[in-house]
């Protein structure tokens, strides 16, 4: 089903595999603010697309995923500053590979009790495991969490902290679209869009959706736990405060939900979109940068209630004649 | 045994003011199924109109309740009948999520404007009194808050359960299209529904005020308080809210006198999580569109 | 499926929305006036979240400075030249990636200058910045130890770090009569109240008193009582929280409601606010609290003249109460100044030596800082004031106090 899927989508890989290229040179090109912002736009993305692994195909929405960040981000910090790993180079594959699987056994863990709810208690079941892991992190002296822990360096010397940063977030954001290209296309992919249509029509027919359910959501937890350890590295010091923020949990819903849920290139489009519009463009607005970021947000979702994908196609779709009814398999068109 | 009957008695009265304040989330999402991120909002709303009733027209804030709720008994109906079902007719159920977190983003904002970011709070004479039976000391501000939330939660159970407006918004909650056939105006009492959930958060605000030093940021904690004691409660019902309320304020002072001051927020999301895994539909269970 | 085009757009989206940042950002600096030369001091304060209330009074002192420099002084003599001040503050809401990327900004628009944020976890990865960068950081926001231990050579703080900032509080309870004997220490789970709380402990033990109980709370916190039944059970004389404002009014609140009394209550943040005055009423009469500055104690400066210089042209242009921090803020501007002034230029790497090597008296008190960047406890220590009368009196040390303090403190029942 790969192969087919490499196939079906091979124009598609190609573009991004352009864009790779050019995203590869553009911190030559770029001014340190705008590789910041390119930066925190990679992080963003990564994040919004390891959300999406699990919400977006399988429709189990997490509103903690901030738990993985904050598990991810304390456990690289923790492994890195006990044991001397004997330089930056495996700090970082350590670091980040540690983070990765602190994260991975949580969700194992985790997995089964509350994978068996449903909709919005699974969102809130989640929203209280990445408040529990928040306080305790804070709480117990031996996570450091309230007096915060200073990482080591990863970046050399000679390389602008802002340059390495971005390539580590870009590495993590394509390591994630791959992962979630795979999973797309593949046997699961079609498993995932069967749940979240009708779970228990899925289950009759005989697709896993147990198996599925948890494998995705550990495969999810292990990279976003990832791009937190690497988020705790680029910031230098971090606190249960700094990485344990419900922002950031709603963050990667609405980037999803903006550019269009269920999709691999909405997360990436809503984190563009939104990063560049609160940092960027609303950055300057000293007391009023909030109210301008809540206000574009309900008007996009007034305007552009299925993402910003979904709207383009809806329109593309009604210039055509007569609307193609039957050919989009469930799950293509946004939900 | 003093200690123990205290901290019973201090857990039931902040009880009684968590479950006030999540009233009207649980009623909007057993009805409609919607989750209201503005809630913390309207909570606030009550608190800083109380402080305004307080410093302004030097009215006891107690007194200014029924103002306070008359107020956002309007802004609450305007708001579902606009942007809400604006965005429930043009999406689903969940982009409401999105929307109602940029309100509560921009309204944030427009306090801070407003009010100026500082801490504020509303002391009537009253505010610094106690009383004592026995050994244990209570404080009469928060037993007149825990009496003030009675007597709200109450009168909600009435109009739910003894009023025609009451059994239309529990029709409408138990089957919409049924409702519907019966000739019921689904989208004013969506509105109605929104309304009254405004104009009880914004009495518990008022309460809050007296009891707590506020400031806007704290509309967030009020928001989640409002998630954990519905998942505790059950959705959707008066009595549900309380005894979530009532559990949470307990398991918290509990926690804090005897495992740990650190412990208390840790312990109520435990309990959180455990809940959905053993019961999910609360203690009371229910029969609402939410839960379903 | 999703269209391949879509795709591509979302990607060349990207690319174009960065496009779309170059040629805003690119306009961002302004350029000064031919015959005016102008210095842009930048940085970043939390205007909204949490930290908001001391953001704006820090913001408040920075305007103040800045404004009398511009309007009442015309500028400032800078290496020979007459010389403006300009200010470009960004809200950091409090959140680190942000704030290093608005921080990131100013440094490629070529801002030289630094005034820094509030809380650690902000403060702590902007310093980083701006010292690799070379350019120097005066901040008055961030008191943790980790601040000035990472050799960091451009950064200053106007508070000693954080361990070292209960040594003047303890001396103060150490000179109570009649001798107090023991103490309590309330603190939250954050970088600085947990800091603090483990000074107090060292010093107030050092000090000969007795640690009876520690409490320690979660960051937020909506009840105290379960706290306060404990310290009714084993009242200590002294009650020492190291908590942050709205926490503190919490629990003097709770106390006086509770009537749970204590010989003595301290309170780290909080007192110093008139908002909480305003909201105890005659109760805060007694609470003691630390201040690095309160307005009245007259000190010579060399921008403003004098303290009550300072004082009133603040009232004349703002409506907040004054409260340390903005004079603290405006201490900023004025130390900058004198720096560059030493240095006889705005070369950065030039002003960040004469800031290491400054020893000035300001309208803020005198100003000097460590090898590693925090500031002289003994110089810029913090002084103990209690409430007395509604007013905040500076009662220690000796040689800067107003009043003395009173000991023990009477009941809340029996306070006017």
């Amino acid at each position: 089903m790969l192969t087919q899927g490499i196939r079906r989508y091979r124009w598609w890989i190609l573009a991004s595999a352009v864009a790779l290229v050019v995203l590869l040179f553009l911190p030559g090109l770029m001014s340190a603010f705008h590789t910041r912002v390119a930066q925190l736009i990679l992080m963003s993305a990564g994040l919004a697309l390891a959300w999406s692994i699990l919400g977006g195909f399988s429709g189990y929405w997490s509103f903690g995923h901030t738990a993985f960040i904050g598990v991810g981000a304390f456990g690289a910090a923790l492994l890195e500053t006990k044991v001397d790993l004997g330089g930056p180079a495996a700090n970082l594959v350590v670091g980040l590979l540690f983070a990765g699987l602190v994260s991975g056994v949580l969700a194992l863990v985790i997995a089964y009790p509350l994978l068996r709810l449903r909709g919005i208690y699974f969102a809130i079941a989640m929203l209280g495991v990445s408040q529990v892991l928040g306080e305790l992190v804070a709480t117990l002296d031996w996570f450091q969490g309230s007096l915060g822990i200073v990482l080591p360096r990863l970046a050399p010397r000679d390389i602008e902290p802002q340059v390495f940063y971005y390539y580590l977030f870009l590495g993590l954001a394509v390591l994630t679209l791959v992962i979630g290209f795979a999973i797309k296309v593949g046997r699961i992919g079609y498993g995932l869009i069967a749940v979240r249509e009708d779970e228990d029509t899925a289950a009759m027919m005989g697709v896993p959706t147990e198996a599925y359910k948890i494998f995705v959501f550990v495969i999810s937890a292990v990279l976003t736990g990832m791009i937190g350890a690497a988020y705790a590295h680029s910031l230098g010091y971090i606190t249960g405060e700094s990485v344990f923020r419900v922002d950031f949990s709603l963050n990667m819903i609405v980037y999803a939900l903006l550019g269009g849920i269920g999709t691999l290139a909405g997360p990436i489009i809503g984190a563009v979109i939104m990063v560049v519009l609160t940092q960027v463009l609303l950055g300057d607005l000293l007391d009023i940068h909030m109210l301008a970021t809540g206000a574009l947000l309900a008007v996009l979702v007034l305007l552009a209630p299925k993402g910003i994908l979904g709207s383009v196609q809806g329109l593309l779709r009604s210039r055509r004649s007569p609307p193609r009814a039957s050919k989009p398999a469930a799950g293509e068109a946004p939900p | 045994m003093t200690i123990f009957l205290q901290t019973l008695a201090d857990g039931i009265v902040l009880g009684g003011i968590y479950s006030l304040a999540a009233v009207g989330f649980s009623l909007i999402f057993g009805v409609m199924g919607v989750v209201n991120l503005t809630h913390g909002i309207f909570v606030l709303c009550g608190a800083y109109g109380a402080l305004i009733v307080w410093q302004g027209l030097g009215i006891d804030p107690l007194l200014g309740i029924p103002l306070v709720m008359a107020v956002l008994f309007v802004v609450g109906y305007a708001y579902q009948r606009t942007l809400i079902s604006w965005a429930v007719a043009r999406s689903s159920l969940l982009a409401t999520l999105l929307l109602t977190f940029g309100v509560a983003l921009m309204l944030r904002n427009i306090m801070v404007l407003v009010f100026s970011p500082d801490i504020q709070s509303i002391t009537p004479s009253y505010a610094f009194s106690f009383f004592r039976i026995g050994a244990l000391t209570f404080d009469l501000v928060r037993i007149s808050a825990l009496g003030a939330s009675l007597a709200l939660l109450l009168l909600l159970a009435l109009v739910l359960n003894r009023t025609g407006l009451g059994r239309v918004i529990r029709a409408t909650a138990q089957q919409e299209l049924g409702a519907r056939l019966c000739g019921v105006n689904v989208q004013h009492v969506y509105g109605l529904t929104f309304g009254v959930s405004a104009a009880f958060a914004g009495a518990a605000g008022v309460i809050i005020g007296i009891v707590l030093p506020f400031s806007p940021p704290d509309e967030v904690p009020w928001t989640i308080n409002a998630f954990v004691v519905v998942v505790l409660g059950g959705i959707g019902s008066p009595a549900g809210a309380l005894l979530g309320g009532l559990l949470l304020g307990v398991a918290s002072t509990m926690t804090s006198a005897f495992i740990g001051p650190a412990f208390p927020n840790v312990m109520t999301f435990l309990i959180l999580v455990l809940m959905l895994l053993l019961r999910p539909h609360g203690i009371l269970g229910n029969a609402f569109a939410g839960s379903r | 499926m999703i269209d391949r085009r879509l795709f591509m757009k979302g990607t060349m989206g990207a690319a174009a929305a960065m496009g779309v940042g170059a040629t805003l950002g690119g306009g961002f600096a302004r350029p000064a006036l031919a015959q005016e030369k102008t210095v842009t001091i930048g940085g970043s304060i939390p205007l909204s979240g949490r930290a908001a209330e001391t953001g704006l009074n820090v913001h408040n002192g920075y305007l103040t400075a800045i404004k009398y420099i511009n309007e009442e002084l015309g500028g400032v003599e800078i290496g020979g030249e007459k010389v403006k001040l300009e200010l470009q503050m960004v809200d950091d809401a409090s959140d680190p990636a942000r704030a290093t990327t608005l921080i990131q900004r100013q440094l490629d628009d070529g801002i030289d200058f630094y005034l820094g944020s509030f809380g650690s976890n902000i403060v702590l990865p902007t310093a980083a910045i701006v010292d690799r960068a070379g350019k120097p950081m005066v901040q008055t926001g961030g008191g943790s130890d980790k601040i000035f231990t990472q050799g960091y050579k451009y950064v200053f703080g106007f508070y000693p770090r954080a361990t070292r900032q209960f040594l003047s509080t303890a001396a103060f309870f150490g000179s109570l009569e009649p001798k107090a004997k023991s103490f309590s220490v309330v603190s939250t789970n954050d970088a600085f109240s947990k800091t603090f709380a483990e000074g107090a402990k060292n010093d107030c033990t050092a000090q000969g008193l007795t640690l009876l109980k520690e409490y320690e709370l979660p960051a937020q916190i909506t009840d105290t009582s379960s706290v306060l039944s404990s310290i009714r059970a084993t009242p200590p004389d002294i009650l020492v929280c190291t908590t942050h404002d709205q926490n503190s009014l919490l629990i003097a609140r709770q106390m006086i409601a509770s009537g749970t009394n204590v010989n003595l209550l301290y309170q780290a943040l909080g007192p110093q606010l008139a908002s909480y005055r305003e909201a105890l009423g005659k109760y805060a009469n007694g609470i003691t609290g630390a201040t690095y500055w309160e307005p009245g104690v007259d000190f010579k400066d060399k921008i403003f003249g004098d303290t009550k210089t300072f004082e009133e042209y603040y009232r004349r242009n703002f409506d907040r109460p004054l409260a340390y921090h903005t004079a603290g803020g405006a201490a900023c501007i004025v130390t900058y100044v004198t720096a560059m002034q030493n240095a006889g230029g705005l070369d950065p790497a030039k002003v960040r030596d004469a800031l290491a090597d400054i020893d000035i008296m300001t309208m803020y008190g005198p100003v000097k800082f460590t090898a590693d960047g925090d500031a002289d406890p003994l110089v810029m220590g913090a002084k103990v004031f209690q409430i007395q009368g509604s007013e905040p009196v500076i009662v220690f040390p000796g040689e800067a106090a107003m009043g003395k303090a009173s000991y023990p403190t009477k009941p809340w029942g029996e306070r006017t």
